[in-house]
């Protein structure tokens, strides 16, 4: 969190006096959200892991968390801000980009010249997790123009919005099912090319954006597009927790935090320290981790015999059984490991069937267990 | 304007709306209640118990989303060329309070922002260029008659308080308030009650962090959330947080259980989605069916401590957790036998047209906002075109002229035009009426349900919704009310009693209500879909009266008849699609879709896409 505020001075140096009280305010929000740890959630461990999973590998592609209300589901994405691992980007550069992309796209631009990488400075930062809120237009999604600029100085600055912010970080929409149409088709187009293209008063700005994309919502509020529920790698469900116990620690530890944000964070201090180092030690371990032969086959198997359409299934819990392995600290990717990830990566990709009484996990329970059965077998 | 103090009756929201200005961590009160009750007199009351200051800001129910959430102010950016930030209402309740009245009328996008506020304490703004976040951290009141339609259930997870609905306090209310406001009052005594009970609620704020509650407490409170099927966790909160304030109230340092009573009464218990196991049989059945015999006399909420309860807790103060649980399954039970069916959440009510529902009608499809698009796909909002051409005016005319093309007033380009967007939900409505009396009845049901999940499936495009009444024995039932959701119509469809009578004038009532409701929530068409073979043999009169005499075949008819052009004359599309492979049918299907201005389909053995076929065809 401190690291993200002389960053934030620094570009606010830049701009122009309104755009200053902006960043002021981007800066007080960070202070005023304390959010409750990450550590200190009871239960909901399908949610917690899915989120981690995605943070060792962002390639798996997101997460869906679907649930019942009033059960901690934007806390805990929330909370994730506070155990992300850090990355490098060029100093200051509003799209998070490294040096790499940062000189791609700069000198790309039209009479771009061509930059001396040793005169870039890079910084550390906490992986952005950026909320967007449903209420959001499309131009501070995109970005548009910066109409201030333009009416003072006549000068058409490109005024980057929420998707140039969530590049190599966390996009989270609250109430996902709930989001504009139009909305979900901008989604749709970015999260495809990983690309955002702004087109405006003649000026055409392209830069990357790729990110996490994480939602959460109740089923029962209404059906998430087809083509959206696709994209997202993992689905995780979140349901009421029924054990007295959990829901009493739960009461004692909310009224703790509420009593006193600071010494309940200082208490949890030592726990989010110690999962933040385990995602990172994860994450380095992630290039190491192997998978044999076999446990692909029965990966194929496994999706084929649930019916799932193209290849995004396999390619998921391949993903997914990596990022889990390492997050074991092991390096040889298990049936076991597959087994414990299959249900949240292939649960939203079953055909779905009006009349199908049985549940999607139990269908993928009892075809793991045929595969995993004849693999004894053999 | 009448004071808090002054409003004699709803005490118990009066005491909901105390727990409030107590702890406003409660988050909020709803208040259900008949009209003229004077819910909402008491609800604006509710400024005159919080300190001075306290913001206490209406929400006009036609709120737009710009004046919502807070955006740019355009007139005055335009004027002095600096950014000049509007603040929306949810912000400006910020440290006091929202108050919603028809809080069921409310449009879905705008519940959607203040439950966003709700959760967040805040508001983020990134609209129109503008990223900022206000802060917006308000109790929310809110009062609703019930009969205009339900409120969203998680807006009100994370209200607090719901005031358990009881007609007959409201209308004992109402003829106080008339007395209240006829007669009158010495304005010096308003005053003074008035302040006791101000220094009263902050005694209270003060004792509030000195209050403690057991563990066993808390677990015999979640013990009662479970058993009353209550969803989520964050009730738990509530419930324990409504416990301390009541303690507090009473200047107590320990919650008793007293305290406990009151907050499973506010809290819990409006949330309830079945009985406790105790008592699940003996209430299965629908009231008509089983007069009420075993409950006491009913016990007026006016008074809520009861006797015997009491006595007891005199006798041994020191409870063992299970002692605890016993005394609150007493404290549902007492509560639940007058109530539970007029629990909001868990009972669907009859509805009678509001004249309120009638005006809202009148603007259905309202522009909310407008939006970047193309011309041709949707209406040019003018003046926010205008608006958004009007920055570039001056370096589009330097530009211009640079490329040496001709001077015009006015430059504009395709990526000002913005179109206006109208309300979210303006789709179809199909209103499923499944026979389920007779032998048939299990097949009609699978193949509705199919149409059902099937239309569903189909149904976001088009922001169309379903709804599914079925009928036997002697009413008919609203199984799923409207809905878009395929998840909720499994659950609520999996298990289906069949056989019995035919109470066909009873569906249509009951689906004619529906359409009502649904039109005073943006529904713009609705279609009955009544797969039936037509014949009904119980009158409306039975559903009403179980005691009623058998109605006569002509009875029957003109019923049947008279509801059916009446809901014709609404503007009701129907269909009426006969599965019966019955040789000998006397053609009353026919009949029926021809009362209906529908049409009739004859489809023995249908499968679950000729239905929706049907349907969609129409």
């Amino acid at each position: 969190m401190t690291q993200t505020e002389p960053v934030a001075k620094k570009t606010a140096a830049k701009k122009t006096v309104a755009a200053k009280a902006k960043t002021e305010s981007a800066v007080k929000k960070k202070k005023s959200g304390l959010a409750f740890p990450f550590t200190a959630i009871v239960g909901q461990e399908e949610m917690k892991l899915s989120l981690i999973l995605n943070i060792i590998d962002p390639r798996i592609g997101g997460v869906l968390v679907m649930g019942h209300r009033g059960t901690g589901k934007s806390t805990t994405v929330r909370a994730l801000a506070e155990v992300l691992p850090f990355i490098e980007r060029v100093a200051g550069d509003t799209y998070n980009r490294t040096v790499e992309q940062y000189l791609e796209g700069e000198e790309g631009k039209k009479g771009g010249k061509p930059i001396d990488p040793a005169t870039l400075k890079v910084e550390q930062i906490p992986v952005p997790v950026v909320d967007l809120p449903l209420g959001a237009t499309e131009d501070r999604v995109c970005g548009t123009i910066d109409i201030e600029q333009a009416l003072t100085s006549g000068v058409k600055a490109f005024e980057p919005g929420l998707l140039a912010q969530a590049n190599r970080g966390f996009l989270y929409i609250d109430e996902v099912n709930l989001l504009d149409d139009h909305l979900v088709d901008v989604l749709l187009d970015v999260a495809a090319s990983g690309k955002n293209v702004v087109e405006r008063e003649g000026i055409s700005i392209r830069h990357p954006a790729r990110f996490v994309l994480v939602g959460s919502g109740n089923p029962e509020e209404g059906e998430l597009r087809p083509q959206l529920l696709d994209r997202f790698g993992l689905h995780a469900r979140i349901i009421t927790i029924l054990d007295i116990e959990k829901r009493v620690s739960i009461v004692k530890l909310r009224r703790e935090f509420d009593d006193d944000p600071d010494a309940f964070m200082d208490k949890y201090n030592k726990e989010q320290q110690k999962l933040q180092k385990k995602i990172q030690t994860a994450k380095d371990l992630l290039s190491k981790v192997t998978m044999t032969d076999e446990v692909l086959t029965d990966i194929a198997r496994l999706c084929m015999n649930l019916g799932i359409d193209g290849h995004r299934g396999e390619l998921t819990i391949t993903r997914t059984a990596h990022a889990h392995a390492a997050y074991k600290g092991e390096t040889v990717v298990t049936m076991q490991h597959v087994k414990e990830i299959a249900g949240l990566c292939l649960r939203h990709r079953l055909r779905k069937d009006p009349l199908e009484t049985l549940d999607a996990g139990e269908k993928i329970d009892r075809e793991l267990a045929k595969i995993l059965g004849e693999a004894e077998a053999v | 304007m009448i004071a808090f103090t002054d409003i004699v009756g709803m005490d118990l929201a009066k005491q909901a709306l105390m727990l409030l200005a107590v702890d406003s961590e409660l988050g909020g009160v709803v208040i259900p209640s008949a009209v003229g009750s004077g819910k909402s007199t008491l609800a604006r009351a509710f400024a005159d118990i919080l300190p001075e200051s306290t913001p206490f800001v209406e929400l006009p129910l036609n709120v737009t989303e710009d004046r919502l959430i807070g955006g740019v102010d355009l007139e005055a950016t335009l004027a002095t060329g600096l950014r000049v930030v509007q603040h929306g209402v949810l912000s400006k309740a910020h440290r006091g309070v929202l108050y919603v009245d028809s809080l069921s009328l409310l449009d879905s996008s705008a519940v959607s922002h203040i439950m966003d506020a709700m959760s967040r304490g805040e508001v983020l703004v990134e609209r129109e260029g503008l990223s900022e976040v206000h802060p917006a951290k308000f109790m929310l009141v809110g009062t609703y008659d019930p009969s205009d339609g339900e409120v969203r259930m998680g807006l009100l997870d994370r209200i607090g308080i719901i005031v358990p609905f009881t007609a007959q306090n409201d209308y004992r209310a109402r003829k106080q308030i008339v007395k209240m406001v006829l007669g009158t009052r010495d304005a010096e005594d308003t005053r003074d009650e008035l302040n006791m009970l101000a220094g009263f609620i902050n005694a209270a704020k003060e004792q509030l962090p000195h209050v403690s509650i057991t563990d066993d407490q808390i677990r015999a409170l979640i013990q009662t959330a479970i058993s009353l099927g209550v969803e989520g966790n964050r009730v738990d909160i509530f419930t324990v947080r409504a416990a301390i304030a009541s303690a507090a109230l009473a200047q107590r340092s320990d919650v008793d259980e007293e305290d406990m009573k009151q907050a499973i009464k506010l809290v819990l218990i409006p949330r309830a989605t079945r009985m406790p196991e105790k008592e699940a049989e003996s209430n299965e059945a629908p009231p008509q069916e089983e007069p009420p015999q075993q409950e006491e006399p009913e016990v007026e909420d006016q008074d809520a401590p009861s006797d015997t309860p009491d006595a007891e807790a005199e006798e041994e103060q020191k409870e063992t957790p299970d002692m605890i649980e016993e005394l609150m399954m007493e404290a549902i039970e007492m509560e639940l036998p007058d109530n539970i069916l007029n629990i909001s959440l868990a009972s669907k009510k009859k509805a009678t047209t509001g004249s309120r529902g009638e005006a809202l009608n009148n603007k259905r499809g309202r522009f909310v906002r407008s939006q970047p698009g193309d011309m041709r796909s949707g209406k040019v909002a003018l003046i926010p075109t205008l608006i958004s051409a009007a920055p570039w005016q001056e370096t589009r005319r330097r530009d211009s002229k640079m490329a040496g093309r001709p001077k015009t007033a006015l430059l504009i380009t395709k990526d000002d035009v913005k179109i206006k967007r109208f309300r979210d939900k303006s789709g179809t409505l199909f209103i499923f009426m499944v026979d389920a009396s007779g032998s048939m009845a299990l097949n009609r049901m699978r193949q509705a349900k199919g149409a059902v999940a099937s239309l569903l499936q189909n149904a976001y495009v088009h922001r169309d919704q379903v709804a599914l009444i079925s009928f036997r024995g002697k009413q008919a039932q609203v199984l799923l009310p409207p809905s878009q959701s395929v998840d909720r119509a499994k659950r609520e469809l999996d298990v289906l009693p069949t056989g019995g009578g035919t109470p066909l004038a009873s569906a249509l009532y009951l689906g004619w209500e529906t359409a009502k409701q649904a039109r005073t929530k943006g529904i713009t068409q609705v279609m009955f879909v009544l797969i039936t073979d037509g014949r009904g043999n119980i009158g409306l009169q039975a559903t009403f009266d179980p005691t009623a005499e058998k109605a006569t075949k002509e009875e029957l008819e003109k019923e049947v008849e008279a509801l059916s052009l009446s809901i014709q004359a609404d503007g009701v599309a129907a269909i009426v699609i006969d599965t019966q492979m019955n040789y000998l049918s006397r053609g009353e299907a026919p009949k029926l879709a021809q009362k209906l201005g529908g049409r009739y389909f004859y489809l023995p053995n249908a499968k679950a896409e000729q239905i929706v076929e049907a349907a969609l065809s129409f």
